[in-house]
């Protein structure tokens, strides 16, 4: 009899995710095996031939991807936790069913992630060009104007300020959505207790996020690892490299250039491999601070 | 000192003893949270003030800064229709982005379930390896999917857009960690009554889940309308390309009319605008029903 | 394959009988679908070749898309040759000369050797080298990218500069007047975007120089005209003469808006700035390009151009009807060149639409000068050079090493990074 019921929640279970496993495999495993065996081969254009090792010790001698790698892991340092802490801080704001005009600013918060990306990049570039809008206001409060598209460090801020512009909003949402469903009466207790509001987000609200907080994490480094689209239109990757991320490189080594797809999947690998390593040091913390 | 929350209660009680030092820091606690919302508030909604004032001047006025709105909306509009054919984009845009959302929606929340609600060891490592795939960058699999679009005579067609979609790991993954909340009395009380695993989700996890669909479906339909990489290579011919590909090119004309370009951004946001306020009272709503 | 049999071809193909056959491509309704990225210049330029051709042969449906950009059509055109699938693509495309051989040679077979059908020696001749591979030449030359000097002629003259004062330059004395139009009126000489390439590639094609040496070897360390280019465009920033710019459109508004006094670049400009610096007619003037202070550098060079390729798997009809339509148009009408300078401001590269009664117009814009006149002169001299295949791997290299470069860095250094990058990306 129990087996029958463990039986049929194995078969349900298949049976759920049967269809997007079918989808998966033939539209993504399968691209994904060929990238693989691509990463081997070396060559240019369609004429490849085995090269084993040889895409991943180009790796180490080509100073673009290293400077690529450097900028995209400085996007991912700065740029995630900046905007994972914001997101959090608006969400628990936000949630304040007592906060006046709270719906009003859910709403601005939230709706620079539902332009469309070619639109917001158009208008970062007109916003922040040399004598754009941004500087304009900066010489006006009698500061300097700052050269965010022609300058190696300021551009990397531009990139950063617009990713956390678009995204910041996005990761409220989820921390909203998850606020929504944690009970009220805990809150209410520990506020009958005299548990302060800092301590009540510390030990009540994270705790309770914290499968959002790992999931939106895990997100926002594999969107910061495949960063493209931001400095593809905003920066062009420059200047002087100083906005090239892994996958604008692949990019380059894809279309750009002369098309040497093997060493392009060699690169791409090294996002999987990053991802791979920094999930499992996220899901790692997590657990250890459930056990703590 | 029981109460410190700024309940109505409390509120009405500092204006009567305004002398007291704890209520005092609290209402500027207050103020400062105030100010620190509208100004995030500000930096969200300032490039769409820019954009929709930018669609009412001409282009050379855009290019000089001119931040006021001016009487050039009617002109602008017109040169944008008669530079493309707006009707079919849309058109064209709104089928992609709606059956996505649709077919998107159906295949990966039921995966989520699946993986949550069935646990296995087997379907685990499954899922484990579903999240690393996710961190390959498109661009990696972007040749091997054209080949395969190729052989299976879908090139230029919208199934051959929409197919890698379908199965989103990104929506599984969100579908799952969604479920963890879902209450397990529901399901067992439900299985008691006697309902199938089919019946469970279809009339008790969905009405309950409402507000993670919601989420989802601005998620997925945000996801699709802005989709740009993928329908650049798959969508050949004119007739067939959406908004994002056609603002994207009106942006990098050699002689852009940054007028028609910030009314085609008007046009571009609009629809997803629409979508998520259209949700917004659902999702709230969605996520007050579904708080016991 | 897109045939549309209707009966009155079926019945005109019947009678005409197996001679017709040789020809048959004409006599049924063909489309030919052709891929080019600018609206306003090279497509127009297509539609009213289009035009002119379906006067006379109205059977060919000519479908011209010009709706992407030229790193969308670069995108599509690579993967799909990447893929070796060939239904997607159009039958003519538009690629950048100095994107050719990499083309050429990354993709054997893909394109068609149109040399075979039309006579190349029609054409300027380094236009032709940029696309011959093997003795076989696979396009039919477009527009030149001739260098002028674009000046705002007001802003020197108020400097105590005349238009004799810019002719035959050489880039020192270019930045020494530059110096004094800065201290006069304010304006900074030029625009410079720090991710663009095209100043330095401008200078070395000027002496008859590229990235390589003729065995595709790099040609950079111990390269005195490498060097040279460098450094005038590293005076250029350290005297305070370039204004930063980013991305295209920030660099053609700071000319066309009047910000800076001028741009050096390819005639194809003249577009741009007649639609945006409209109320600054008259204005205007054009000069020879500086030259280098090294030996064999003379006052004309290149920037840009592109030429026209088709696809070798297009269908036999399609493929006849575009070659026909190219020899047709692009090599045989005169007049047309004469409406696409008047109309695009294109200057071709087909040697004989220089007779036409256009290029020996002046233009009011320019100040009345004969400028298409001078720009087929210089045109006749611009030195041929081997773009090779990895044109776009050094540039990367350069454009990483500019931002140093313009702040006074050390020039031997920076060649020696760019040299490094350059050898590992063009392994």
């Amino acid at each position: 009899m129990a087996s029958r019921v463990v039986v049929r929640e194995h078969i349900n279970g298949w049976l759920f995710i049967a269809p997007a496993l079918i989808l998966l495999g033939i539209f993504m495993i399968y691209p994904i095996i060929w990238s693989l065996w691509m990463s081997f081969q070396t060559g240019r254009g369609m004429n490849f031939s085995f090269g084993g090792l040889a895409n991943i010790q180009r790796l180490f001698a080509d100073t673009v991807f290293l400077r690529a790698l450097g900028n995209t892991m400085i996007f991912l340092v700065v740029q995630v936790p900046i905007m994972i802490i914001l997101a959090l801080l608006f969400a628990v704001a936000l949630n304040d069913t007592k906060l006046w005009g709270r719906s009003f600013f859910r709403t601005a918060i939230f709706l620079p992630c539902v332009t469309s990306l070619v639109a917001y990049a158009v208008l970062f570039k007109s916003m922040f060009s040399a004598e754009g809008v941004v500087n304009a206001t900066l010489v006006g409060l009698g500061l300097d104007p700052v050269p965010w598209l022609t300058d190696p460090f300021w551009a990397k801020v531009l990139i950063i300020m617009a990713i956390t512009w678009r995204w910041t909003g996005y990761n409220m949402i989820f921390y909203l959505a998850a606020l929504q469903n944690v009970d009220r009466s805990i809150y209410e207790a520990a506020r009958i207790d005299g548990v302060p509001p800092w301590a009540r987000f510390l030990y009540i609200t994270l705790p309770m996020l914290k499968p959002v907080i790992l999931f939106t994490t895990v997100i926002s480094t594999i969107g910061t690892l495949q960063l493209f689209d931001e400095p593809y239109n905003i920066t062009q990757g420059g200047p002087s490299q100083a906005t090239l991320t892994l996958s604008y490189y692949i990019y380059d080594l894809t279309f750009r250039f002369m098309p040497s797809f093997g060493y392009s999947a060699t690169v791409s690998w090294v996002i999987v491999v990053l991802v791979g390593i920094l999930t499992f040091v996220q899901f790692l913390v997590a657990r250890e601070g459930r056990r703590a | 000192m029981t109460t410190t929350e700024t309940s109505a209660g409390v509120v009405r009680r500092s204006t009567t003893s305004a002398m007291n030092p704890h209520i005092l820091f609290r209402s500027l606690q207050r103020a400062l949270l105030y100010i620190a919302l509208s100004i995030a508030a500000f930096i969200s909604i300032f490039p769409f003030y820019w954009m929709v004032v930018g669609s009412t001047n001409t282009s050379p006025d855009i290019a000089h800064g001119k931040a006021s709105p001016g009487s050039y909306l009617f002109q602008n509009v017109a040169a944008f229709f008669a530079t493309v054919d707006v009707p079919r984009m849309f058109w064209n845009s709104a089928l992609l982005a709606l059956v996505g959302v649709a077919l998107t929606l159906i295949v990966s929340s039921l995966a989520g379930y699946g993986f949550e609600m069935f646990k296995s060891r087997f379907r685990d490592r499954i899922f484990g390896f579903l999240l690393l795939m996710l961190s390959i960058p498109f661009a990696a699999l972007m040749v091997p999917l054209f080949i395969m679009m190729s052989n299976l005579k879908l090139i230029n067609t919208f199934t051959a857009v929409l197919l890698p979609g379908i199965a989103s790991i990104f929506i599984i993954f969100y579908f799952r960690q969604a479920t963890k909340a879902f209450p397990g009395e529901l399901r067992d009380a439900a299985r008691i009554d006697g309902l199938n695993e089919w019946q469970i989700f279809v009339y008790v996890y969905l009405p309950v889940m409402r507000s993670t669909y919601a989420a989802a479906i601005i998620i997925i339909f945000m996801a699709n309308w802005n989709s740009y990489l993928w329908p650049l290579i798959i969508l050949i011919t004119e007739e067939n390309k959406t908004v994002t590909l056609i603002v994207s090119a009106l942006s990098y004309a050699y002689v852009p009319d940054y007028g028609v370009i910030m009314i085609s951004a008007v046009f571009a946001t609009l629809p997803t605008v629409l979508i998520f306020f259209l949700l917004q009272r659902r999702f709230v709503e969605g996520m007050l029903g579904s708080v016991k | 394959m897109r045939i549309m049999f209707n009966r009155r071809h079926l019945i005109g193909a019947a009678l005409a009988g197996v001679s017709m056959l040789a020809t048959a491509s004409a006599a049924f309704a063909v489309d030919v679908t052709i891929w080019c990225w600018d609206t306003n210049f090279n497509g127009a330029a297509m539609k009213e070749a289009a035009a002119r051709y379906n006067a006379a042969h109205p059977d060919v449906n000519i479908i011209i898309d010009d709706s992407d950009t030229q790193d969308n059509i670069r995108q599509k055109l690579q993967t799909q040759l990447l893929a070796g699938t060939t239904e997607g693509l159009p039958d003519i495309v538009l690629i950048q000369d100095d994107q050719a051989k990499k083309y050429l040679l990354s993709f054997p077979g893909a394109f068609e050797p149109i040399g075979d059908t039309i006579d190349m020696t029609q054409f300027a001749n380094y236009k032709v080298a940029a696309a011959t591979v093997d003795g076989k030449s696979y396009s039919l030359p477009f527009d030149s990218g001739v260098v002028g000097f674009f000046y705002r002629s007001d802003y020197f003259s108020e400097a105590g500069f005349s238009d004799a004062d810019l002719q035959n330059l050489t880039w020192d004395q270019l930045i020494e007047i530059g110096k004094t139009v800065k201290e006069k009126t304010g304006h900074e000489l030029f625009g410079i975007d720090y991710n663009e390439v095209g100043w330095i590639r401008m200078m070395l094609n000027s002496a008859g120089q590229w990235y390589f040496n003729p065995d595709g070897t790099l040609n950079l360390v111990g390269n005195p005209t490498f060097k040279a280019a460098l450094k005038v465009y590293q005076d250029i920033w350290t005297n305070g003469l370039a204004k930063p710019v980013s991305g295209w459109t920030d660099f053609t508004n700071s000319f066309t808006s009047g910000d800076v006094a001028g741009v050096p670049i390819g005639v194809w400009i003249v577009g741009t700035i007649k639609a945006n610096a409209a109320a600054d007619s008259g204005k205007w003037a054009v000069a020879p390009v500086p030259r280098l202070d090294v030996e064999g550098s003379i006052n004309a060079s290149n920037w840009g151009g592109s030429s026209w390729y088709v696809l070798a798997s297009s269908p036999t009809d399609e493929k006849a009807a575009a070659l026909d339509f190219l020899k047709t148009v692009w090599a045989g009408d005169v007049d047309f060149y004469q409406k696409i300078l008047v109309g695009q401001g294109a200057v071709g590269t087909w040697l004989q639409a220089r007779e036409g009664d256009a290029y020996k117009s002046s233009d009011e814009f320019f100040g009345g000068q004969p400028v298409w006149q001078n720009f087929s002169n210089w045109l006749a001299q611009v030195p041929d050079v081997d773009y090779g295949i990895f044109t776009s791997e050094v540039d990367s290299a350069i454009s990483a090493q500019l931002p140093t470069i313009a702040q006074g860095g050390d020039l031997d250094a920076a060649i020696e990074a760019i040299n490094a990058q350059a050898t590992q990306a063009t392994q």
